[in-house]
């Protein structure tokens, strides 16, 4: 392909979803406006898909294109690009009918308009060029994201909202201070000027220019503590939006991080140490709280927390090993340890994703998210449970989807970093090893309790108690996913398997370290279909065939009801106990008389919440500060005129002073 | 010669999986003084299972009769990948450690899925017991393999019982000592026996694993406790192999040796459902409420083993 016409694809990429603003604006009224809106930003996708890969195929994709001056795509730009393109085309398939029964809830026209301006501001993100481009472009995104939230007005939304727009005007503070203190003030500086100037910086400006940068992008990112908002907010917008906002939005906080990674002229230890530990604690934290969550769009939030947190590790690894110097070991486990952030980007923009818009379809279908109140909807839905239920074996990191080999990866890295690195760095890898697996084993637990919560079982509720069939078109999006994962799978397998790891030795010495450290995945493949295929014949030639008696559940003579199931809270009950010092839950029998004088006669309820450790032992104190110094302050506010009059002679007095 | 001695494997853990049950229960029924029923009941069990009409809830789905095939292909998996009579005959990227790992993992959900699909508290509670379980004991097993990987400087099991069988047993056993007591740990967890769950009582509160397949009958029934006894058995013969690592195939040996090779497997069934049964009838379960204490135990015990062997490693 010519560089000219990818450039061109990906600058119409940059436009179409403005046409598709304008058009929404102008046919404001008109029926179907909606659907040309979203197929204006689907062809954006795809025109800047196809775009990306021009860029690859033609051979340039190892330099940096300048598409309009000041945007520039870097490979590193490209590959989060596409996964911008990826996410706007999949989510306006979705929209399309999605959005059909929100017409009394959503201002269409204008959620259409904002979302035109979040999916222009990430791409101007990822292409800008320069600092002050940048900023402006992240304030695009973020005030679009914050009008995504409060969409369809609700008290919650806006509590929602309200705290959305102060992190990420936190976040931006940091980061602009961050920035500005490696460019030196310049604000105009462009990314190379910044780099060269940091030369000149010195190292203790250095290192809090890097805790401001990782500060503003982990506030976006939902890294602890900064993610408080994160859970709150992203469920609350509309379910495409959602699935924008956790699958893509945060991939242009890593992709910010990691680009500005390379402005720093060497970056010690301790940095990447603070990374690891904040990773790790983000996938932790994210993962307990997405084990014992009910309502299934914020579980699914709690979920990006905790993959953004692996992530953020894995880039964490990726730094301390590249300072050990002269260790070609060390050197191409960060090689490995970047394929898993590569993997592990790519996989779960696709499973969280499809698994936002797949509970959006749920949710339009059964007016609920919360999970103790739905049920039973795989007989309803069997096409569509299927769907969903290889998306959450693919978001609990099993195979043979495409995140159990990212997560491999990671896996069978930190295992070689035990036996060959030094001391130290092995018994660092055990523990990291001994985190990750909790994680992993809680993400396992969260999605089996999510898929099972809303298909198996009867309805918990007349809401779940469906008889329309699921719309065809809500199925495409979830099911492009599941392929997506499933691509990334192949083509990942066919890289860890053994023969082509000893092709890839030469470039990186990677895994040729031990025997083993490799799978097979065609094997594993190959094998798995055979036996299914095997065992079910075998049960067909062998065993009773006869129809089978379809009767009640065993009940033990007492008839079950519905309620008689477990909820969701039910379910999560164990984790709930086994880590009740860290998820700060209460438990409250409230006991109203009826008659009063007359204790026994009582209406008693349970009321079971679950807070957040950062709330209390961080924001709660802050917020108890900032209220104490203001209410000292408030004493100056007398409202009489001669004391303001007094202040105005004092603050010139000083101002005098200090001038002359 | 390698094809063979793979397929001989995966057929001889097939074939003697009932037996280890039975092995189990008749030992136990000797510490309780009981005759005990005959060692190979559970293939009539099985075999009786087989022929028998089913009954399916009508509240179950589509996934309720998905289960039974996905969980006793899982464990048929294991029982190819998992080295039990012979080593040096599996590729090493087909035996990884921590693909064995996901493969446990993948039946362990699916089962938990067959249980939630019954709409009855039994399942429900066995399913959300088993999946905490199964979250919790993941970091004592992933860090007990990569120790033994590290031990034996190779990443698949077919290697690390390789390493085991061709080292002297002085020098490999008494140092991952730590280890292995905490793969036992893991392996009785994963398998629901005591003191994480009790196998032998249907519908009491204490159960995990029989409360998920409690709706289960006829062949899915037959399917899930064959596979369950295969799962018993792999792990069992991994941890007999790890402890007493002889008489174990290698190709270079030779077909001649296999008759040798089959009775030492069956010696190891013994010793392991004896070591089993063993511990069922001289500790008490613990309250599923106390877990977190036995799995943090087991971590902390895949962590002291794996600075000794860090030790013995650098040393």
């Amino acid at each position: 392909m010519p560089t000219s016409l990818y450039l061109y694809l990906i600058e119409a990429a940059f436009v179409l979803p403005l046409v598709g603003a304008i058009l929404a604006l102008v046919l404001y009224r008109v029926h179907g406006a909606n659907t040309a809106t979203q197929f204006l930003f689907a062809a954006s996708g795809v025109v800047g898909t196809i775009g990306i890969a021009g860029y690859f195929v033609s051979g340039q994709g190892n330099v940096a294109i300048q598409v309009i001056s000041g945007f520039t795509v870097t490979p590193l730009a490209a590959f989060f690009l596409a996964l911008v393109y990826l996410g706007t085309f999949l989510t306006s398939i979705y929209a399309i009918q999605g959005l059909r029964h929100y017409k009394k809830i959503y201002s269409i026209p204008w959620l259409n308009v904002t979302s035109a301006l979040f999916i222009l501001g990430m791409q101007a993100t990822i292409m800008s060029g320069s600092v002050v481009a940048f900023l402006i472009a992240w304030e695009v995104m973020s005030i679009a994201a914050y009008f995504l939230v409060i969409a369809d007005r609700t008290d919650d939304s806006l509590r929602a909202g309200f705290l959305y727009f102060l992190m990420t005007h936190i976040g931006f503070v940091c980061l602009a201070s961050g920035f500005l203190l490696l460019a030196q003030g310049n604000v105009f500086a462009t990314w190379s000027d910044v780099a060269l100037g940091a030369f000149l910086i010195s190292p203790q400006m250095l290192s809090v220019a890097f805790l401001l940068l990782l500060a503003g992008f982990g506030s976006k990112a939902g890294l602890v503590p900064l993610h408080q908002w994160l859970p709150y907010a992203h469920p609350q917008a509309p379910s495409h939006s959602s699935a924008l906002l956790s699958g893509t939005m945060l991939k242009v906080a890593l992709f910010g991080f990691i680009q500005s990674l390379f402005l720093f002229p060497f970056i010690p230890m301790w940095w990447a140490l603070v990374v690891i530990v904040v990773g790790l604690g983000s996938g932790f934290f994210g993962a307990l709280h997405a084990a014992v969550e009910r309502d299934a769009k914020r579980l699914l939030a709690w979920s990006s927390v905790e993959n953004m947190g692996l992530i953020f590790s894995g880039v964490g690894i990726v730094l301390v090993l590249r300072t050990l110097p002269d260790s070609p070991v060390a050197w191409s486990l960060a090689g490995t340890m970047s394929i898993f952030v590569v993997l592990h980007t790519v996989n779960h923009f696709f499973f969280k994703t499809g698994l936002f818009l797949a509970v959006g379809a749920v949710a339009s279908a059964t007016h609920t998210r919360d999970l103790d109140l739905l049920g039973g909807l795989a007989r309803a839905w069997p096409l569509f449970s299927g769907v969903f239920l290889t998306l959450a074996l693919a978001a609990a990191a099993l195979p043979p989807l495409g995140t159990f080999f990212g997560e491999w990866m990671y896996l069978q890295s930190l295992a070689v970093a035990m036996s060959v690195l030094p001391t130290s760095f092995a018994v660092a890898s055990a523990l990291i090893m001994v985190v990750l697996a909790l994680i992993g084993g809680l993400a396992i637990f969260t999605f089996v309790k999510l898929f099972a919560l809303v298909f198996l079982g009867r309805a918990r509720s007349d809401h779940a108690e469906v008889t329309t069939r699921m719309f065809g078109t809500l199925l495409w999006s979830p099911l492009l996913c599941v392929v997506g994962s499933l691509l990334v799978a192949v083509s990942a397998g066919s890289v860890f398997s053994d023969v082509a790891m000893q092709d890839a030795i030469g470039r990186v010495a990677s895994l040729s370290v031990m025997p083993g450290a490799s799978i097979n995945v065609w094997f594993v493949f190959a094998l798995f279909a055979l036996v299914i295929i095997g065992v079910y014949l075998i049960r067909r030639a062998f065993t009773n065939v006869a129809p089978v008696r379809i009767t009640d559940t065993w009940d033990c003579g007492t008839p079950l009801t519905p309620r008689m199931q477990y909820t969701a809270t039910g379910f999560a009950a164990p984790i709930r106990f086994f880590f009740r010092s860290v998820l700060v839950s209460r438990k409250d029998l409230i006991k109203e008389p009826i008659a009063a004088g007359n204790p026994w006669i009582a209406r008693r309820r349970l009321d079971s919440t679950i807070g957040s450790l950062w709330e209390h032992t961080l924001y709660m104190p802050i917020a108890y500060w900032v209220m104490r110094a203001s209410t000292w302050t408030k004493r100056l506010q007398s409202g009489v005129i001669q004391l303001y009059l007094l202040f105005v002679v004092c603050a010139l007095a000083v101002v005098m002073i200090i001038a002359l | 010669m390698m094809y063979v001695l793979i397929f001989l494997q995966w057929i001889c853990v097939l074939a003697l999986a009932p037996l280890t049950v039975g092995i189990v229960r008749k030992m136990k029924a000797h510490y309780q003084n009981r005759e005990g029923a005959s060692i190979l009941l559970p293939y009539w069990t099985i075999l009786s299972l087989m022929r028998k009409e089913m009954t399916i809830t009508r509240h179950s789905s589509w996934v309720f009769r998905v289960v039974p095939f996905v969980v006793l292909a899982t464990a048929v998996c294991l029982a190819l990948l998992v080295p039990s009579i012979a080593y040096g005959i599996l590729p090493h990227a087909a035996s990884n450690i921590f693909l064995i790992g996901a493969i446990a993992a993948l039946g362990s959900v699916f089962l938990v899925l067959g249980g939630m699909d019954t709409s009855s508290t039994f399942g429900h509670m066995g399913s959300s017991r088993e999946m905490t379980l199964a979250a919790l004991v993941e970091p004592a097993f992933y860090l007990v393999l990569s120790t033994l990987g590290l031990l034996a400087g190779v990443w698949s099991l077919d290697g690390i019982v390789g390493y085991f069988a061709m080292s002297p047993w002085s020098a490999v056993v008494p140092v991952a000592s730590i280890t292995l007591l905490a793969l036992l740990a893991v392996i009785l967890a994963e398998n629901a026996r005591y003191p994480v769950d009790n196998p032998a009582t249907h519908l009491e509160l204490t159960m995990v694993h029989e409360a998920m397949i409690l709706e289960y009958s006829g062949p899915y029934l037959a399917m899930l406790e064959y596979a369950a006894a295969i799962k018993l058995t792999v792990m069992l013969v991994l941890f007999m192999n790890l402890v007493l690592p002889f008489g174990l195939l290698h190709p270079a040996f030779g077909l001649a040796l296999i008759p040798v090779a089959l009775m030492v497997f069956v010696a190891k069934l013994t010793l392991g459902g004896l070591l089993v049964a063993t511990i069922e009838s001289t500790i008490v379960k613990m309250r599923f409420y106390r877990m977190q204490e036995y799995m943090s135990v087991a971590a902390i015990g895949a962590l002291i083993g794996f600075i000794l062997v860090l030790i013995g490693h650098t040393l």
